[in-house]
């Protein structure tokens, strides 16, 4: 029964494994399911073991039973984005106007709907053909608009006017939080990782020695001489510092987020920060970078002893990195260049270490992993590239 | 299961938690498939009110294991106390017989529910604390029902299979072994209508005006954003709690935008700023 249910989900990206189906001919056999709505939530309870999938579930589901469409996944996605711009133009008219390059009396001629039509065919030709395309935004383009492009005095949109721009928000729907997903596939990853752990005693004696009480006891002439010890626990603290900025980051999302879910898991005093690019005068507690910044200068009162983990791909125009003011962030304008402020970090821990998820044939093209590889030692972020990290981390000096 | 026994075991709802149907309806899948039940949800949205709700519906005794990040399995099955009987061995004055080990056995919080007389109901709070072995082993213990007790070269067998219910806070995924084995229900925080009800059971006797007022208030204090620890039921309760314990408190405070006592909707310092600072936008 319900066969074909199964293989949409399946279809449609819910990991549902064929014991739980079987699980579900149970349940339905032991006569507990009387309606399509018990089978709804029956169903769900057996079938889909993530709240993350649920909305997936939800649209199989009315399409199986109620011959809804279902929507392409990524036609959904654009409409978002063009209704998070549709809210933007209310807001700031002139600016999404300029990020489009057109005059804002064009589009205040348009109603509401063909605003969002306007903006779905813009964004449509944008995911055909960006990254080195000549339309509007995009990476290393050569439109004005958009960023690391190089058109000369090119000049990315975003952080320019006092609110948010559009198109940052349209980016802003494709930035991922890092802690979010991500399946543990790459458990060697873990493995690699906690070797870097340091165990000390700590805490109070409450732990027995039986080896040691033995040998005590037998030196006392059989009088019991319990021996205790401290507890072993993980001393070590780690700072990771995440590029999760713009589109140069995309292709790595998913290896970082298996980083980074195995670093929360193994490490008990582990902060991250965020940051994009490269870093000025402040990293952010906050994956959206914009709640909780922290100061950079905040970070010489951490014991010198931490771990710092930088994670990005390095890759940036050379003036975000060599120039004062090099910020593509308008609002972090700093009077010192980037370059200064990594090697102030890289001064503050002498345990450090940059993971950078490109491939290695592209550090040869130098540029600003070139640069940033001379402050910090650099490492691919592959099984093996960590594993030579954790051993530099690991150096007692 | 014979039918009457059947009826007894069918979940409704406990007198201080209020249930949607959709949830009992999983817990009683559960209980029927003879599977754990695996809440998720974020904090205060009651997955732990849950399992002792099923245990007062169904008369059943609750047992509750609460997992920390050091703990082994071995320790929520058994214990093996080879200091008091070490103890003993020397001085002889306890009734226990030395040479019997299993007299020094004490059965872990896994291990009662196992040798329990009776069906008991076994919460398994906070899963996600421990690593991820800790979890498959504990799901292979539960799948059998039994474990060895490797120093008497035992197997405990479950007498009754216990109610599992786990949960866990955890934004990741649990192993795919583990969830294959679970059942999955991901409580969502409460629509105000239901938040609505859950108020009414702790405070029968609150005014429609006071209600109405401090459930809205609270949805749109949880609305700011880049709080770190947003408000949950427990918050909403306990603010509830003091102001009404202030007698110069009244709804209409609320409604001109004022939020008196926020340090009980927010517990940490920097979330607490963040919201005095939204508060005193919208009062101007």
């Amino acid at each position: 029964m319900f066969v074909q249910f199964f293989y949409i989900l399946r279809d449609r990206g819910v990991p549902v494994k064929p014991t739980s189906f079987l699980r579900l001919q149970k349940a339905l056999s032991l006569g507990l399911v009387t309606s399509l709505d018990d089978f709804y939530t029956v169903a769900r309870a057996i079938l889909v073991k993530s709240e993350r999938h649920f909305d997936l579930y939800d649209q199989v589901f009315l399409h199986h039973f109620r011959g809804v469409e279902l929507k392409d996944p990524e036609a959904y996605e654009l409409t978002d984005i063009a209704k998070a711009l549709l809210q933007e133009w209310l807001k700031d008219p002139a600016a999404v106007a300029a990020a489009f390059g057109v005059a804002e009396k064009e589009l205040k001629k348009m109603t509401p709907e063909e605003l969002i039509r306007y903006f779905l065919d813009r964004l449509k030709e944008q995911t055909e053909a960006h990254h080195g395309g000549d339309r509007w935004i995009g990476t290393r383009g050569t439109s004005p608009v958009g960023h690391s492009g190089t058109h000369p005095g090119g000049m990315r949109v975003g952080g320019v006017s006092r609110s948010k721009s559009a198109i940052k928000v349209a980016m802003d729907r494709r930035y991922r939080d890092y802690s979010q997903d991500g399946p543990l596939t790459q458990s060697q990853m873990g493995e690699a990782l906690k070797r870097l752990r340091r165990m000390v005693p700590a805490g109070p004696k409450d732990l027995v020695n039986v080896d040691k009480t033995i040998r005590e006891t037998l030196r006392n002439a059989g009088e019991i001489e319990i021996v205790f010890d401290r507890r072993l626990t993980d001393r070590l603290k780690v700072i990771l510092m995440i590029d999760n900025g713009g589109w140069s980051m995309e292709p790595y999302v998913e290896i970082v987020q298996t980083l980074f879910n195995y670093a929360r898991s193994q490490f008990k005093d582990l902060r991250t920060y965020y940051f994009h690019n490269t870093i000025y005068d402040v990293v952010w507690q906050d994956a959206r970078r914009y709640y909780r910044p922290e100061q950079l200068e905040d970070f010489s009162r951490r014991d010198p002893e931490t771990r710092l983990i930088l994670v990005g791909d390095a890759s940036m125009s050379p003036y975000e990195l060599m120039y004062a003011g090099g910020a593509l962030d308008m609002s972090q304008r700093s009077t010192r260049p980037s370059i200064d402020r990594i090697k102030f970090l890289s001064s503050l821990f002498r345990h450090s270490v940059w993971l950078n998820p490109a491939p290695l044939w592209k550090w040869a093209q130098g540029g600003t992993i070139g640069v940033i590889r001379q402050v910090f030692p650099m490492f691919d972020l592959t099984l093996d590239g960590l594993e030579a990290a954790v051993r530099r981390l690991a150096a007692k000096n | 299961m014979k039918e009457n026994e059947k009826k007894r075991h069918a979940f409704h709802g406990a007198s201080k938690y209020i249930l949607d149907e959709e949830l009992a309806k999983i817990v009683n899948i559960s209980i029927a498939l003879e599977m754990p039940l695996l809440l998720k949800g974020e904090p205060g949205t009651g997955k732990t009110m849950l399992a002792h709700a099923i245990a007062e519906n169904l008369g059943l005794p609750l047992i509750i294991l609460n997992v920390k990040s050091s703990m082994k399995l071995v320790e929520a099955l058994y214990q093996y106390d080879t200091l008091t009987r070490l103890n003993d061995s020397r001085f002889g004055d306890s009734k226990r017989d030395v040479s019997d080990i299993e007299a020094y056995i004490r059965m872990g919080k896994i291990g009662q529910s196992f040798v329990s007389g009776f069906k008991t109901v076994l919460l398994i709070d906070e899963i996600d604390k421990a690593d991820t072995d800790f979890q498959d082993d504990m799901l292979d213990v539960l799948d059998q029902m039994s474990f060895d007790i490797i120093e008497i070269d035992k197997t405990v067998k479950a007498r009754h299979r216990p109610v599992v219910v786990i949960t866990s806070n955890a934004k990741k995924d649990l192993s795919d072994p583990f969830l294959g084995r679970c059942n999955f229900h991901h409580i969502a925080f409460p629509e105000p209508e239901t938040m609505r009800r859950i108020v009414d059971v702790h405070f029968p006797n609150l005014g429609d005006e006071m209600a109405t007022a401090c459930i809205q208030n609270f949805y749109r204090l949880r609305e700011i954003g880049g709080i770190e620890k947003k408000p949950a039921t427990r918050e909403l309760i306990n603010w509830i709690r003091a102001l009404r314990s202030d007698p110069d408190f009244k709804p209409a405070i609320l409604e001109r935008g004022d939020v008196p006592y926020l340090g009980v909707l927010y517990k940490k310092s920097a979330d607490l700023g963040l919201a005095a600072r939204a508060v005193a936008k919208v009062k101007r």
